[in-house]
C-alpha cells in the first residue's frame, strides 16, 4: 500500500503547486527594465551589462524582466499611459528595445524620455545613420541574412540575390524554411524582403504613417503570391518553423541545407557549436534582407528616471559597444569612430553597408494576419 | 474520491448546526476567502469578457447589442478551421488517452511488485516534465533527423513520416503530457472497485473481459467521464504544445487568441474566441458537474 499512499501524497502536492503572483513595487534604485527580445540578448544583459553596470553604479541595481516580444513591451507601454494618466507608478523604467510609436499615442502621451534634449554624456556618438527618433536610443544593431549548409551548398553556389534564392528554392525542394513572421524576425524579415521584392526593392515605399487597407492589400498580395508560390518547394511541402531558434535547429539537424537567421543569433550560434564552424553566411545584393537597430526607451515617469538614463548613457559606453560586437555579435550602435580600432579592423567584413528596414505600428498587424491567411494555409500537405 | 466529498461536508455542517450557531460564521468565513477570490478572478471576467463582446459602442458611441464579432467568427472560413482543428486534436487525445491510460491504471490497480512501481513511477513522471522541454525533446526524438531516424537509419530503414509541425505533433504532446492525471483519476476510481466483487464473479466463472464488463466498467464510468473532461479542458485551451509542435495553418484555439490579441492588436476579436472557447469548455465543464452532484445524491 505504500506506493498507493506516494500516489495520493504526490497527487495532492502537485495540485497543490499554485504560482503566487508577485505583487512588486518600484523600490527605490532598481531599474525596471523590460525586453522582448531573444534570449541572447537577455543573457548578454544579465551577464555583461548588468553586472558592468552594477560595478559601476553601487547602489542601483537593475531587474531584468522577460516581456516575452514586442506585443509585450507594448502591453507594459500602455500599462505606462495609464499610469501616466492616473499619476502613478508604472513599475518600468527602461525598455531594451522598442518603438517610441508603439503603443500609438505614446510620444503624445509624454511617457518617453526625450533623448536629444536629455544630455546624454555619449549621445553625440550615436550613429547618425540608426537615429529614428528623438525618443529611442539605437544601441545595437542586427540583420538578417542565410545561413546554409556548406557540405550542401558550396559558398560559390550560394544565392545572391533574390531571384536566384527562389530558383535555388525551387531547384532544392525542402530545403529551405523560414519561421511564422510574428514568431521571430528572421522568417518575419524573409517576408518584409519578399514584400520589398514584390514592390520595386524600394524599402522607401513604406512608413509608419502611409499605411492603407487598400495599399496594404495590394502591395502585400504581391508578395503572398510570391510566397504561396514557394510554399510547395519549402521543408516538408510547405511547413513554418515556430522562432528563429526552430530554425537553427533545423538547419543544425542537417534537415534543411538553408535558413534566415539573425546575424548574432547565427554568430552567437557557431561560437556555441550549435552551428558548425563552416556554416556559410550570405547577403542579398540586390537588397539585403531587413534589420535594424534595436532602439532603448527610457520611461519619463519611471520612478528611477534619473538612474535609468545612466544606464542608457553606459550601454553607448565604449566598453559595452565593444561587447555588442565580441559577446553579442551584433552591429554597434555608435558611428565605428567609437569602437576600438582592432575590433573596427576584425569586424570590417560585416559592416553593414545599408539596412533595410520596414516599418512596425499597422503594419506589423496587416503583415502577421495577412500571412497567416493567405500564405500558411495555401498548402496541400498529406498526413 | 468525489464520493467522499458530499458526505464530509454534509457531516460538518449538520454538526455545526448541532452545536449550535456560533460555529456557523466561522465557517462561512473560511468559504468567503475562495469564493469571493472566484468571483473576483474568474467569474466576473467571464461576465465581463461576454458582455464586452456582445454589449459595444457603435461608431456613434451609443452602446448597443452586437453579435457582429460572433457572425464574423462563424463566417470566417481561416477561424472555423482552427475551431476545426481544435475539435479534432481534442477528440483524438481524448480517445487515445482513454485506450492508453485504462490498461495502465487497470493494471497498476491489480498488480503488485516491484514491477508494478516502475510502471507507476512511468507512469507519473510526465507531471514533472515542464511542457517546453517536453516539445524540445520531442523535436530532438520524433523530429526530422532525431533520434528514432538515427536509429533507423542504422539498420538501414528508411526515416519516419515526422509528425513535427503537423496536426498530429501535438497530439502526441499532449496526450504524453496528461497522461498522470488521467492514470491517477481512473486509479482512484477503480479503488472503489471492491475485490470480493471480482472474486465472487470470478467464482462463478466470469472470463476476464466479462470482470471487465459486467463489474468494473459500470463502477468507474463516472471516474472516466472525469478523467475525460478534465483533461479535455486542458487540452481544449493548451498553448504551448500546439505552439511548438503544430503547423502555422490551422492552429489551435490557444495559440489562435494568443496570436490575435498579441501580433494582431485585435483584443475584441481575441475575446470572442475566448468566449466560444470557454463555450465549448463549460459542456465539458457541465459533464464534470453533473457527475458530481449525481455522485453526491446517492
Amino acid at each position: 500500500m505504500d506506493r498507493r499512499r506516494f500516489l495520493t501524497t504526490t497527487a495532492g502536492f502537485a495540485a497543490g503547486m499554485v504560482i503566487v503572483p508577485r505583487m512588486a513595487s518600484a523600490a527605490e534604485g532598481v531599474i525596471d527594465w523590460y525586453t522582448g527580445s531573444d534570449s541572447n540578448v537577455f543573457d548578454f544583459w544579465a551577464n555583461t551589462v548588468k553586472p558592468a553596470f552594477e560595478a559601476a553604479n553601487p547602489g542601483i541595481t537593475i531587474n531584468l524582466v522577460d516581456a516575452g516580444d514586442n506585443a509585450g513591451i507594448s502591453a507594459i507601454g500602455e500599462r505606462a499611459i495609464a499610469a501616466k494618466q492616473t499619476g502613478t507608478d508604472p513599475q518600468a523604467d527602461f525598455f531594451e528595445a522598442s518603438d517610441p510609436r508603439l503603443p500609438v499615442g505614446a510620444i503624445e502621451a509624454g511617457i518617453y524620455v526625450n533623448f536629444a534634449q536629455a544630455g546624454l554624456e555619449n549621445y553625440s556618438k550615436v550613429n547618425p545613420l540608426a537615429i529614428d527618433s528623438d525618443y529611442s536610443l539605437p544601441y545595437r544593431g542586427s540583420q538578417v541574412l542565410l545561413a546554409f549548409d556548406t557540405s550542401k551548398l558550396a559558398q560559390a553556389d550560394a544565392p545572391t540575390t533574390f531571384d536566384a534564392l527562389v530558383a535555388w528554392i525551387k531547384a532544392n525542394p525542402g530545403q529551405f524554411i523560414y519561421n511564422r513572421p510574428d514568431k521571430g524576425g528572421s522568417g518575419g524579415n524573409f517576408v518584409r524582403r519578399t514584400i520589398h521584392q514584390a514592390n520595386g526593392l524600394d524599402p522607401s515605399a513604406f512608413t509608419v504613417d502611409n499605411f492603407t487597407e487598400d495599399f496594404a492589400n495590394e502591395a502585400l498580395g504581391k508578395a503572398w503570391d510570391i510566397l504561396a508560390d514557394l510554399a510547395p518547394s519549402l521543408y516538408d511541402g510547405g511547413a513554418y518553423s515556430s522562432g528563429n531558434t526552430q530554425s537553427i535547429q533545423l538547419l543544425s539537424q542537417g534537415v534543411v541545407t538553408m535558413v534566415p537567421v539573425w546575424s548574432d543569433q547565427v554568430l552567437q550560434a557557431i561560437e556555441q557549436g550549435v552551428l558548425p564552424a563552416e556554416t556559410g553566411l550570405v547577403q542579398l545584393s540586390d537588397l539585403a534582407l531587413s534589420g535594424g537597430f534595436s532602439r532603448a526607451l527610457v520611461l519619463d515617469n519611471g520612478a528611477n528616471r534619473d538612474a535609468a538614463l545612466k544606464l542608457a548613457d553606459f550601454i553607448l559606453s565604449e566598453e559595452i559597444q565593444s561587447a555588442i560586437l565580441t559577446e553579442l555579435g551584433g552591429f554597434p550602435g555608435v558611428s565605428w569612430d567609437h569602437v576600438s580600432p582592432d575590433l573596427r579592423e576584425r569586424f570590417a567584413a560585416i559592416v553593414p553597408v545599408t539596412i533595410p528596414t520596414f516599418p512596425g505600428g499597422a503594419w506589423e498587424a496587416a503583415i502577421n494576419d495577412g500571412w497567416y491567411r493567405n500564405v500558411a494555409p495555401n498548402v496541400d500537405r498529406s498526413q | 474520491m468525489t464520493d467522499s466529498a458530499g458526505p464530509t461536508a454534509q457531516r460538518l455542517l449538520g454538526s455545526g448546526a448541532d452545536t449550535g450557531n456560533s460555529r456557523r460564521p466561522v465557517g462561512l468565513l473560511l468559504v468567503a476567502v475562495p469564493v469571493v477570490l472566484m468571483a473576483w478572478l474568474i467569474i466576473w471576467p467571464i461576465i465581463s469578457a461576454v458582455l464586452r463582446t456582445v454589449w459595444r459602442a457603435d461608431d456613434t458611441g451609443a452602446h448597443r447589442f452586437d453579435l457582429s464579432t460572433y457572425a464574423f467568427f462563424f463566417s470566417d472560413q481561416y477561424s472555423l478551421n482552427n475551431l476545426g482543428i481544435t475539435l479534432w486534436t481534442t477528440g483524438m487525445c481524448a480517445a487515445l488517452l482513454l485506450m492508453i491510460c485504462l490498461p495502465i491504471a487497470i493494471y497498476l490497480r491489480f498488480a503488485t511488485g516491484r514491477l508494478a512501481g516502475y510502471v507507476q513511477a512511468l507512469a507519473i513522471f510526465p507531471m514533472f516534465v515542464p511542457s517546453i522541454i517536453l516539445a524540445f525533446a520531442f523535436i530532438r526524438v520524433l523530429g526530422p533527423n532525431g533520434m528514432v531516424d538515427i536509429l533507423l537509419n542504422a539498420v538501414g530503414l528508411p526515416k519516419i513520416d515526422t509528425p513535427y509541425l503537423t496536426p498530429w505533433g501535438p497530439v502526441i504532446g499532449l496526450v504524453w503530457d496528461n497522461i498522470p492525471l488521467t492514470v491517477l483519476i481512473l486509479l482512484a476510481g477503480l479503488g472503489a472497485v471492491p475485490n470480493a466483487a471480482i472474486d465472487a464473479a470470478r467464482d462463478v466463472g466470469a472470463q476476464k473481459w466479462q470482470v471487465f464488463w459486467y463489474i468494473i466498467l459500470p463502477r468507474i464510468g463516472n471516474s472516466i467521464l472525469v478523467a475525460i473532461s478534465f483533461s479535455v479542458l486542458g487540452i481544449f485551451s493548451a498553448f504551448t504544445l500546439p505552439y511548438v509542435l503544430g503547423p502555422a495553418s490551422p492552429e489551435m484555439m490557444g495559440p489562435f487568441m494568443q496570436r490575435t490579441f498579441r501580433d494582431l492588436y485585435d483584443p475584441l476579436n481575441a475575446l470572442t474566441q475566448a468566449v466560444i472557447t470557454f463555450g465549448f469548455c463549460i459542456v465539458f465543464g457541465l459533464f464534470y458537474v453533473r457527475s458530481v452532484a449525481r455522485n453526491q445524491g446517492k
